[in-house]
């Protein structure tokens, strides 16, 4: 009793909240990590096998074409999908700054390709891209006519364009609004002290809007990244990785494996590879973010 | 609704309370008299399908026969697998039925309780009941096994739809060989604005390999040899495989889109007058006559057995899906009720010859035969049954997803131009032969 009174009120109170992230979070992680140094295939077995210890790890980066051509399709998904992300939200957060009927109820539009299911993005893309009746299709057709009646998801380099443009419908709008509460916090004066002074608007964000607003670009940087990571609904409904595997990210070698493969502690080796990478970024991210600060 | 689609609605109405009545009487012969297991709870994990939610309109019938109440879960196909796979480590008894594609089969028996006695104490006769090709889907030891692990419900062979007003106008028979097929999508494209035949073979659940497969076989060549060894990289597989993708990468009688499009684009190609042949199950006559998704008229499609090679038989890729016994079931005698109604024939005939409905699957050898759904579906089922004599169903065996995953990536890599035939199935051949090992 003696023991349970010197814990102090604010561990009390953290207590449930700490209790849950470990049962949903902490659990099935480290769970994933024991069976990451197994070999479990569910042809074989419905329990886990023999502990091997790296040899997972081994496998993967040194004889499996196929992970390797997934880590550099998540790089390219990854690295233009948030440098896409961040480019249209900024843009399109400095053009819905200022008041006005449109601007607020253009906000309020921006929730609504956020609600949709990624699946379902992932499907509608694949209509508007049909060779035959799509509408995506036959609109860049007659505005750059080098891709008229080209099969976008037949296309190495088109497919993870059709990839990134449908991540990038989803989660732009989100991160527009995200901006604009920054861009919000920004104190006018001193934006409008840089215009007295003769600045251009070009200077005036630059100097001004910029600095100030980035430690919530770095926040929208770290969460883009971490979602673009993770990314599977949208890739498996739009391309199944396709053409070939060069739409095939981390994350959806990680499903194919597990449950394609039914090669368990293979799959709980590449998530352990994903989720490292998560781990990483997110840390240097963060501790940039608040370097900076 | 004018005064004639009244008097139709009423004739089928009338009709389907005769049949009804027949049917109740039929099955319940074979049900256990003084509902033993009336209060029980029978759960079943379905996938997705019309002829299943048609099954679930028929429950009342069953729970005034039994007193058994019959709940259904539907699990979208693409999801299926992963929610088997779920219940196969988990070893719940959630779900007393559950519902398997052959090909997943191999890797999920340990699910399944055998239901050899069952059966032989319901006086069923598999054999007679069910095509082989059917059958082995549900049986053990790899299709081979002694121990049947459930019964086959919704079972599919593969025809050649075609338009038949076009073909008609045009004069050309519909194809007996693949070389005929492009042929005649030749003409097809000289003669009218449609594409020649809409090919798949874009990626989603292994569908491009349902119709290489039989370019396959056609050639002489097979999956694996008499050892187990991958031998789809074969001369013969090789040539098979070029024919494959040649009738959109030379001949061109193949909508540009087949590159990436599955097998519902390429139907949908069909249904929405973009092409005028798609090679396909049966099952998708449905939706290519269904006025909500098609803008063709029952009368303006044909079928065909699905074209060969020159001088070969024709051949036909079996899929199967069978309804079996979860192993950890705690109501076993009740699910075995509920499975002996609704494989009964006369539930499955029932379906078939519903007119509020236009499903066409059959698995049962005396429903492929009967006269009235040949009559209704223009000869089809007999077709199927003919069809099904010569069937090969894929190799069963555990890897089979992960070698259908490997040769999937293969054939859009060739269809999309990015590889060569041959380098390209070597290198699927190393692979899958890496899976087999494992």
């Amino acid at each position: 009793m003696k023991l349970l009174r010197r814990i102090p009120a604010p561990v009390w109170l953290l207590a449930p909240a700490l209790l849950f992230v470990a049962a949903m979070a902490l659990f099935p992680l480290g769970s994933a990590l024991v069976l990451s140094f197994r070999q479990w295939r569910l042809t074989r077995s419905t329990e886990p096998g023999p502990f091997i210890g790296l040899e997972n790890y081994v496998l993967l980066f040194t004889d499996d074409p196929e992970f390797l051509e997934s880590l550099w399709a998540t790089f390219v998904f990854v690295t233009s999908d948030v440098a896409a992300t961040l480019a249209v939200a900024l843009g399109a957060a400095l053009l819905l700054r200022r008041a006005g009927r449109v601007n607020s109820l253009a906000r309020v539009l921006l929730i609504l390709p956020f609600v949709m299911s990624p699946a379902l993005i992932g499907i509608s893309f694949r209509f508007f891209l049909n060779p035959e009746f799509g509408i995506a299709q036959f609109l860049i057709g007659q505005v750059i006519p080098a891709l008229e009646g080209k099969v976008w998801l037949a296309d190495r380099t088109l497919a993870m364009a059709a990839v990134v443009a449908s991540d990038l419908w989803h989660w732009a709008p989100y991160m527009t609004l995200v901006i604009l509460g920054g861009l919000a916090s920004i104190p006018a004066e001193t934006e409008e002290a840089a215009r007295v002074d003769g600045a251009s608007e070009w200077a005036v964000f630059r100097d001004v809007t910029l600095p100030q607003l980035l430690p919530v670009l770095g926040i929208v940087l770290v969460l883009k990244t971490v979602f673009a990571l993770k990314a599977f609904d949208t890739i498996f409904t739009l391309t199944n990785g396709g053409p070939g595997t060069s739409t095939q990210t981390l994350a959806y070698f990680v499903y194919h494996t597990a449950f394609n493969y039914y090669d368990m502690g293979y799959a709980a080796a590449a998530a352990w590879v994903l989720t490292a990478l998560l781990l990483a970024l997110s840390g240097f991210y963060l501790r940039l973010l608040f370097r900076k600060r | 609704m004018d005064r004639r689609q009244i008097m139709q609605a009423a004739a089928a109405a009338a009709g389907l309370a005769a049949t009804t009545g027949l049917r109740a009487q039929q099955a319940a012969a074979v049900l256990k008299p003084g509902k033993p297991f009336a209060g029980q709870t029978v759960n079943v994990l379905s996938v997705v399908a019309p002829q299943f939610s048609a099954h679930e309109a028929m429950l009342p019938e069953f729970e005034r026969l039994t007193g058994i109440q019959v709940k259904y879960q539907y699990i979208p196909f693409a999801s299926m697998r992963e929610k088997l796979t779920a219940e196969l480590v988990a070893k719940t008894d959630q779900y007393d039925v559950l519902s398997v594609m052959d090909v997943w089969g191999p890797s999920l028996y340990p699910m399944f309780e055998p239901l050899n006695a069952r059966i032989a104490d319901k006086g069923i006769d598999m054999a007679a009941r069910y095509p082989n090709a059917h059958l082995r889907a549900a049986r053990d030891g790899n299709g081979a096994g002694r121990n049947v692990l459930g019964f086959p419900l919704r079972g599919h062979v593969q025809l050649m739809f075609y338009r038949k007003d076009v073909f008609d106008r045009l004069g050309i028979k519909p194809p007996s060989t693949w070389d005929d097929m492009v042929e005649a999508g030749r003409k097809v494209q000289a003669g009218s604005d449609l594409s020649g035949v809409a090919m798949y073979y874009g990626k989603t659940g292994g569908q491009n390999l349902m119709i290489w497969i039989n370019y396959l076989w056609g050639m002489g060549g097979d999956l694996l040899d008499a050892q187990g060894n991958p031998a789809f990289a074969s001369p013969e597989g090789i040539a098979a495989t070029q024919a494959y993708v040649d009738v959109l990468l030379k001949h061109k009688v193949a909508p540009a889109g087949s590159a990436s499009f599955n097998e519902t684009d390429a139907v949908n190609s069909v249904a929405q007058g973009k092409s005028a042949m798609v090679p396909v199950w049966w099952w998708r006559y449905a939706g290519l006559t269904d006025a909500k998704t098609s803008t063709l008229k029952p009368e303006q499609i044909g079928f065909a057995p699905l074209p060969s090679m020159p001088g070969k038989p024709a051949t036909t890729y079996t899929n199967t899906w069978f309804y079996g016994i979860n192993a950890h079931s705690k109501r076993k005698d009740a699910t075995m009720e509920f499975l002996t109604w609704l494989s009964h024939p006369s539930v499955e005939r029932a379906v078939l010859l519903d007119k509020t409905k236009n499903e066409v699957v059959a698995v049962q050898n005396s429903n492929l035969l009967d006269a009235d759904v040949n009559a209704r579906f223009g000869g089809m089922h007999r077709a199927g049954h003919e069809g099904l004599k010569g069937a090969r169903g894929v190799p069963l065996f555990p890897q089979w997803p992960q070698m259908s995953d490997i040769l999937e990536a293969t054939m859009n890599e060739i269809a999309t131009g990015q590889a060569q035939v041959k380098p390209a199935l070597e290198a699927a051949a190393s692979r899958a032969r890496r899976a087999l090992r494992g």
